[in-house]
């Protein structure tokens, strides 16, 4: 479903060029579980952008259910980011002073339909997720866990072929991250495709493959179930 | 429909960002208001302008005895146009007709212990025709008057008013300069001249009378009123009247006029000319004030863009494209222009009215919600543009990584 072959990626700042991915291959099937282990510095960021739609590679493809993202153009790529792909980020990245309930319909506003019982759907998922009494909270109303559930909510209301999450539980106490990952966890029970990126390998060797990469480069993987 | 989806969206950033949109209305408003104020005005003086005009006659032309370049009436010691004048005026082609009088400005009225000063005109029954003004109450003077060269009058509404106030004055005898007339009617109200003079402080005696018995003048006539078929024809007979005076006068090429000419034409570009100037300046204020207000849209609104990075960021991320955030941000701009237009349409006619207490000339009509609608739609969209398209450039990665 995912398959990133010798993607490069570098950044020209003035006459100076960084090369920060370095021919990064690998594949993610239909239904995995798979953590991309991480640390700082290693060029995380920068795959998770390209992994996610939102920049393109220097070099190399990546296929991405059947499309070559390297030839889609700005709109197209929008497209598969609001079709395709559930973010899930580390700042949890709620609109403010917006209900729960209306963050996790706001990939909706995006698409070309919007389902009639889409609210009904929003406060499902909410609902799913644990946050049933909570779906017209704000998120300063919010705690970080609860927060980040409704990300998880908003990931999931298009229906996406694959979850991405960036250090899901990054800026989340120890009780709340335990939650996170078991709601992910659940989802990848439900078949669910989750590609969480992250530096602490406690995180990492919780899914069901880890993929190590190390300056630029995938350095090892690992089959953890 | 997604772009009512997204148009919702603008309308939320509007409406949880009030100091923002408070400021934006604010400077939206003060422009259009003062807009809306000026369009008033200067219609009002363009209408003011217009029923002058129209009161003036646009078929009219003015025959003054005396030369030189004061404008208004003569008076009768200048009279200097005779019968024969009129007769030739009468049979130059396109004239419908001549009505000649005399005027004697500021005579001292008498009514009782009342006194008051008016103008006087001596003037024949084509008076009615040519000023398409009659009497409203009695009788106006007659053929018989002027040939009885009898002792009656008819009185404006203002001399009518200083005399007897609200009491019908048919019948009753005053005194001008000590001459006993008898009111027989009271003239249709007419307002004021061009130049502001009261049409309605006036009394009319029959012309042999006042030639005779007032002025001591029987010879000499001190102003006509021609009125032509076609006003369009204005200049032409009123470059023909002058040459058939010319030519009556005995004049020499070196000579200058000793008769003055004014057609409605004449009268509209002396109105028009003094009130240009002011009007131009007007017209800048107006246009310079929604301007300024575009320019606090667009510093607000980008300010606004810079703050909201991380919002524009993480709507691309779940697939907003381009054109959506750029109407995403130009609606915002829209809603808020028209908005500002809309108070300030609402206080500029307020303005406006509050002005027309004091006596200013106003219109209110469907211009300036017009130009108002006109000018916030521009503004919108023209200072709302370069905000706009400066969100939607925003690389969606980078944005989404400022906090």
């Amino acid at each position: 479903m995912i398959e990133f072959n010798d993607i490069a990626k570098s950044f020209t700042s003035g006459a100076i060029q960084t090369e920060v991915l370095k021919g990064v291959s690998f594949k993610v099937d239909n239904g995995e579980f798979v953590s991309i282990m991480a640390p700082s510095g290693t060029g995380k960021t920068t795959l998770l952008n390209v992994l996610g739609c939102l920049m393109k590679a220097t070099s190399g493809s990546y296929l991405f259910e059947g499309y070559d993202i390297e030839t889609l153009n700005d709109d197209q790529l929008s497209e598969i980011r609001n079709k395709k792909i559930g973010f899930v980020f580390q700042t949890f990245n709620l609109l403010e002073k917006t209900s729960a309930l209306d963050n996790v319909l706001l990939p909706l506003v995006y698409s070309d339909i919007y389902p009639a019982d889409a609210s009904k759907k929003a406060a499902g998922l909410l609902e799913a997720v644990g946050l049933k009494d909570r779906i017209h909270y704000k998120p300063n109303e919010l705690s970080g866990g609860q927060q980040q559930r409704v990300a998880i909510a908003r990931a999931l209301i298009n229906d996406p072929a694959v979850i991405l999450a960036d250090e899901p539980t990054g800026n989340l106490d120890s009780a709340s991250a335990k939650e996170i990952m078991e709601i992910f966890k659940s989802l990848h029970s439900q078949g669910r495709t989750i590609i969480v990126v992250t530096h602490d390998s406690g995180i990492a060797r919780q899914a069901g493959r880890a993929i190590y990469l190390k300056d630029g480069k995938v350095e090892k993987e690992e089959v953890l179930k | 429909m997604k772009i009512m989806r997204i148009a919702s969206v603008s309308m939320d950033a509007v409406l949880k960002h009030k100091i923002r949109t408070f400021l934006i209305v604010l400077a939206i408003m003060v422009g259009i208001a003062t807009l809306t104020v000026i369009v008033a005005l200067t219609q009002g003086a363009n209408k003011k302008i217009m029923q002058q005009i129209n009161n003036f006659g646009p078929d009219a032309i003015m025959v003054h005895s005396g030369g030189g370049k004061m404008r208004g009436p003569a008076t009768a010691s200048e009279a200097d146009l005779t019968k024969k004048d009129m007769e030739d005026i009468q049979n130059i082609d396109g004239v419908k007709m001549v009505s000649p009088f005399q005027i004697s400005l500021d005579m001292p009225i008498k009514y009782g212990n009342k006194f008051t000063t008016s103008w006087v005109f001596g003037v024949e029954p084509s008076w009615q025709e040519a000023w398409k003004r009659g009497a409203s109450k009695g009788d106006f003077i007659s053929d018989s008057d002027n040939e009885q060269l009898s002792k009656v009058c008819v009185i404006g509404q203002t001399a009518a008013k200083d005399l007897f106030g609200e009491v019908n004055s048919i019948g009753e005898n005053i005194l001008i300069e000590n001459v006993s007339f008898r009111v027989i009617g009271i003239l249709e109200k007419r307002g004021q001249s061009p130049i502001g003079t009261d049409f309605d402080n006036l009394i009319l005696i029959p012309f042999t009378t006042a030639s005779r018995r007032l002025m001591n003048q029987p010879l000499y006539i001190t102003q006509a009123r021609v009125i032509i078929f076609n006003p369009l024809q204005s200049n032409v007979i009123a470059s023909r009247i002058k040459e058939t005076l010319r030519a009556n006068h005995h004049l020499a090429d070196t000579e200058e006029d000793d008769f003055r000419l004014s057609t409605a034409g004449e009268i509209t570009k002396m109105v028009k000319g003094t009130s240009q100037t002011l009007n131009i300046f007007l017209w800048l204020v107006g246009i310079i004030s929604p301007f300024v207000g575009g320019i606090v849209l667009m510093n607000i609104m980008l300010m606004a863009v810079s703050e909201r990075k991380h919002e524009i960021g993480l709507r691309r991320a779940v697939g907003a494209k381009k054109k959506h955030i750029i109407f995403q941000f130009l609606a915002e701009s829209l809603v808020l222009t028209f908005v500002g237009g809309a108070f300030g349409v609402i206080t500029g006619v307020i303005i406006a009215i509050l002005l027309s207490l004091s006596g200013k000339p106003i219109s209110i009509t469907w211009q300036p919600f017009a130009v108002a609608f006109l000018f916030s739609a521009v503004i919108g969209l023209f200072f709302g543009i370069y905000p706009a398209r400066k969100a939607a450039a925003l690389d969606p990665a980078g944005a989404l990584s400022q906090k």
